[in-house]
């Protein structure tokens, strides 16, 4: 045991010590989440209320919503395509199961799954534009956004459904061995997403037609049905985070949620600056979740104004795009 | 140095156009250039030649400025700077022109646009003044003998005169041809033999004027009929420089290498009586797609068809309609008898069929994914047992690493850290399983070195060897005589001519494919 140790060795250090630059990398993002969460816990103004059970619990509990957000938005975007619809399809899931639970006698536990299958719905509209028609992702999810935004206020009358049962509010606030229940639903959404992109030839072949869609198309993969589905898969998670949403607030309030989609687009592409530089990735996504939550969640608690939150937010979606382009071009060149 | 001092020293240091002396480039632990030098007298048409990974492309990007070397120096007419001061601003200002192997035109715009395009155009009031532009444009036309109007749309002309529009961008602001050198990176390897032939005529006159000319270009053949000098680069040193009277093209495809380079695997030659019993794996009929028009084929196991013809006769559709990528107008392709859907490239893959697109980059290759993913992205539901299992993919891909002689770090690289002709054997392993029973290939050759290509040819006879069928498209004599058992003329998107292996030579070709062009210019 001890010979074959000292024989790896030499060569095992000198892999590392060439690999540096690359490792600062990878995990950049990574230590600038760590440098934060230190910041906070040790800064006077906020370490007494940072590193709290409280502050923690809620913030992953809130975090869990935009990240499962931003999974499901992981599937078009590593097919090249950029799914806007996010938000607006997130808040129409939160008004569908308020209005199904408030106004008919419909239990909970179907009205979830209505939701959730009518957001896949919508994701298979905007997917068969984008993918059968070729419509540029970006312009059919922006206007399919604005429609589904304008339809739900039409519904609701621009006022927030309220009462939601509480198997449904209890879900978003309690916690299952000291972990809020959000996140346990989060880790399900990280397993399935991660598994679907790593281990299936679906995954893979979005992949492939997010590097080369003509290649793609010419190995014999069938590029418009996948990106049709990646659309499809996206609606269905978007739907989750709604139900979600829905939980952790009680109340459907009618909007675009032009909030959460910039959030989950941030993360998504901050994401896409860590672990795999360059590339949309899971585990990237959830460390940019947390690191927009987290700087966020400091500057609130050190008592920033309301102002700090777009600002932050919008400067990270800009130096986050800027980064990945970069490292992406790099990459290639 | 001492190798061409014979040659340099009888004629002053000042008729230099282009000296290179002591560069070296590292890139991490990688030395892709190591204490290269060259010199290219003025009026001389100097080649480089090199396999993918030599350093000739470093070598380029440093004269060019883009790419800042670790050492050496760089002379242009008498003027000497260290080569890692060189910038882009500081090449053009020395009159180094390039002309790369994508041309970087813009095909939708004029002649004259693409001439001045990045420079002020000629203005008058504040609006630019097109006479102005046009005229200009055109004397440079003239000065260089382009033979084209200046007023022309780039796409609607042939690949010579768009590859010499390039080269007159190149030399601009110095048409006289004095000063300065003109680097060509592979202006040939996209122009079918008359084209080149037309390339090279306006080249040697300007280098008859007084233009320095570096030529870079894998048709060996061609460097030795075309240049006078030869620098042989090789993992990144200067291996050998000859006058290229003194080589014959064994020799320097052998410095190239750096070793013998097997000659072709005796082609396989066959009977035609025993290839008459073995069974057809293609039968195409009445086949229409764009230019190509009524066409009938038939590829037997075994067997690997040539395809030849002049760039536009419709090699490229043909492939891509029996494949599915472009959608037949009318006619049947069957594969083992299974008739394919038109316009379904799922389809063809699922009846066995192979395709390897002239394109790499753009149509072949996942660049920034790995070697896995690009060697297994056909075959994948092979490696699935309800979930894609990692280990016998890298199981699968380490073994044609080793089986297809691929040189790279391991299967998890990234494509694009690969040399060409790496990348290439990759794109055509992907399809060298015992699902595939016909293969057709569009150019497999394109912009891949000299030891490549040989293994390139030996992976495609020993795949035909196991009953695979296989469809060659070509614009290269050599590579389809050395490759093929038949091989198949398209005359306009016609079948025409042909001839198997026995009947088969440089001359049958040439009339076969060029005839017709050829009549057509004697004509004129």
């Amino acid at each position: 045991m001890s010979t074959d140790a000292v024989v790896d060795a030499p060569s095992r250090t000198r892999s590392r010590r060439r690999a540096v630059g690359p490792i600062v990398e990878r995990f950049g993002l990574v230590w600038a989440l760590l440098a934060l969460i230190a910041f906070f816990s040790l800064w006077p103004t906020t370490s007494d209320s940072f590193l709290t059970t409280d502050n923690l619990r809620t913030l992953f509990a809130n975090e869990a919503v935009v990240a499962i957000a931003a999974l499901g938005a992981l599937l078009p975007f590593v097919a090249g395509q950029f799914d806007l619809t996010i938000g607006a399809i997130a808040m129409l899931s939160s008004m569908i199961v308020a209005a199904i639970v408030t106004e008919t006698g419909v239990p909970l536990v179907a009205a979830v799954p209505i939701a959730v299958v009518a957001c896949a719905g919508v994701g298979l509209i905007s997917g068969s534009v984008v993918a059968y028609l070729r419509a540029p992702a970006i312009v059919i999810s922006l206007g399919m956004a604005t429609l589904i935004g304008g339809v739900v206020l039409l519904y609701s009358g621009s006022r927030s459904i309220i009462g939601m049962p509480a198997a449904l509010t209890d879900f978003g606030s309690l916690t299952w061995l000291g972990v809020p229940r959000p996140v346990w639903l989060l880790l399900v959404v990280v397993l399935v997403v991660g598994f679907v992109i790593r281990y299936t030839v679906t995954g893979r072949s979005l992949l492939m037609i997010g590097s080369n869609a003509e290649a793609a198309r010419l190995v014999g993969v069938r590029t418009r049905r996948l990106i049709l589905l990646s659309f499809v898969l996206a609606g269905l998670f978007y739907g989750v985070a709604g139900v979600l949403l829905l939980a952790r607030t009680g109340a459907a309030t009618p909007g675009d949620g032009l909030g959460l989609t910039v959030g989950a687009l941030t993360a998504v592409f901050l994401g896409a600056t860590t672990i795999k530089p360059g590339r949309f990735n899971v585990p990237g996504t959830i460390v940019g979740v947390f690191f927009v939550a987290v700087s966020i969640n400091g500057l609130t608690l050190a008592g920033a104004a309301d102002w700090v939150d777009p600002v932050f937010t919008g400067a990270a979606v800009v130096v986050a795009v800027a980064a990945s382009t970069m490292l992406a071009q790099r990459r290639s060149g | 140095m001492s190798v061409s001092a014979e040659g340099a020293e009888q004629v002053g240091a000042s008729t230099v156009g282009l000296r290179v002396d002591g560069l070296s480039k590292a890139f991490g632990g990688t030395r892709a250039l190591h204490d290269a030098s060259f010199a290219v007298e003025r009026g001389q048409i100097h080649a480089l030649v090199g396999g993918n990974g030599s350093g000739k492309s470093t070598l380029i990007k440093i004269l060019a400025g883009v790419c800042r070397p670790d050492a050496g120096e760089v002379e242009v007419n008498g003027r000497r700077v260290a080569a890692a001061e060189v910038t882009p601003e500081w090449a053009h200002g020395a009159g180094l022109g390039f002309v790369h192997q994508d041309l970087g035109l813009f095909e939708d715009l004029t002649v004259a646009e693409n001439l001045f395009s990045g420079l002020p155009y000629p203005r008058r009031g504040g609006r630019i003044d097109w006479a102005a532009l046009y005229g200009a444009a055109d004397r440079v036309l003239d000065e260089l003998d382009v033979g084209v109007q200046a007023s022309r749309t780039v796409a609607d002309l042939r690949a010579s005169t768009r590859t010499l529009i390039a080269v007159a961008r190149a030399l601009r602001g110095r048409e006289d041809l004095h000063a300065g050198a003109l680097i060509l990176d592979e202006p040939t390897a996209r122009l079918a033999t008359a084209e080149v032939e037309r390339l090279l005529e306006a080249l040697r006159g300007y280098a008859a004027r007084g233009q320095s000319i570096v030529y870079v270009s894998h048709r060996l053949d061609e460097v030795l009929a075309f240049a006078s000098e030869v620098t042989v680069l090789r993992d990144g040193e200067v291996a050998a420089r000859r006058s290229a009277a003194s080589l014959t093209p064994r020799e320097l495809a052998r410095l190239v290498a750096g070793r013998e380079v097997a000659a072709a695997p005796p082609a396989r030659r066959a009977a035609a009586e025993e290839d008459g019993a073995r069974p057809a794996v293609l039968e195409v009929r009445g086949l229409d797609c764009g230019v190509v028009a009524g066409c009938d084929l038939d590829v037997r196991a075994g067997e690997v068809v040539g395809l030849a013809g002049l760039v536009g006769a419709g090699r490229s559709t043909l492939l891509r309609a029996l494949f599915g990528a472009e959608r037949r107008e009318r006619g049947t392709v069957r594969v083992g008898g299974r008739a394919l859907r038109r316009g379904d490239t799922a389809d063809a893959v699922g009846a066995g069929v192979g395709f390897v697109p002239e394109d790499r980059a753009g149509q072949g290759a996942f660049l920034e994914l790995g070697v896995r993913e690009n060697l297994l992205a056909s075959q994948l539901p092979a490696y699935r047992r309800l979930w894609l299992r990692r280990g016998r993919e890298d199981d699968a891909t380490a073994a044609a690493i080793r089986d297809f002689g691929v040189r790279c770090p391991g299967p998890e690289a990234e494509l694009s850290r690969l040399s060409g002709g790496n990348q290439q054997k990759i794109v055509i392993a992907r399809w060298l399983t015992a699902g595939t029973r016909l293969l057709l290939l569009d150019e497999p050759t394109q912009g891949v070195d000299v030891g490549a290509r040989a293994d390139i040819y030996a992976l495609i006879r020993a795949a035909a060897e196991r009953g695979m069928a296989v469809l060659v498209a070509s614009a290269d004599a050599d590579e389809l005589l050395e490759l093929c058992d038949r091989v198949v003329v398209l005359e306009r998107g016609r079948i025409g001519a042909q001839a198997t292996a026995g009947e088969l030579s440089h001359e049958w070709l040439l009339s076969n494919v060029y005839g017709e062009s050829l009549a057509e210019e004697r004509n004129a």
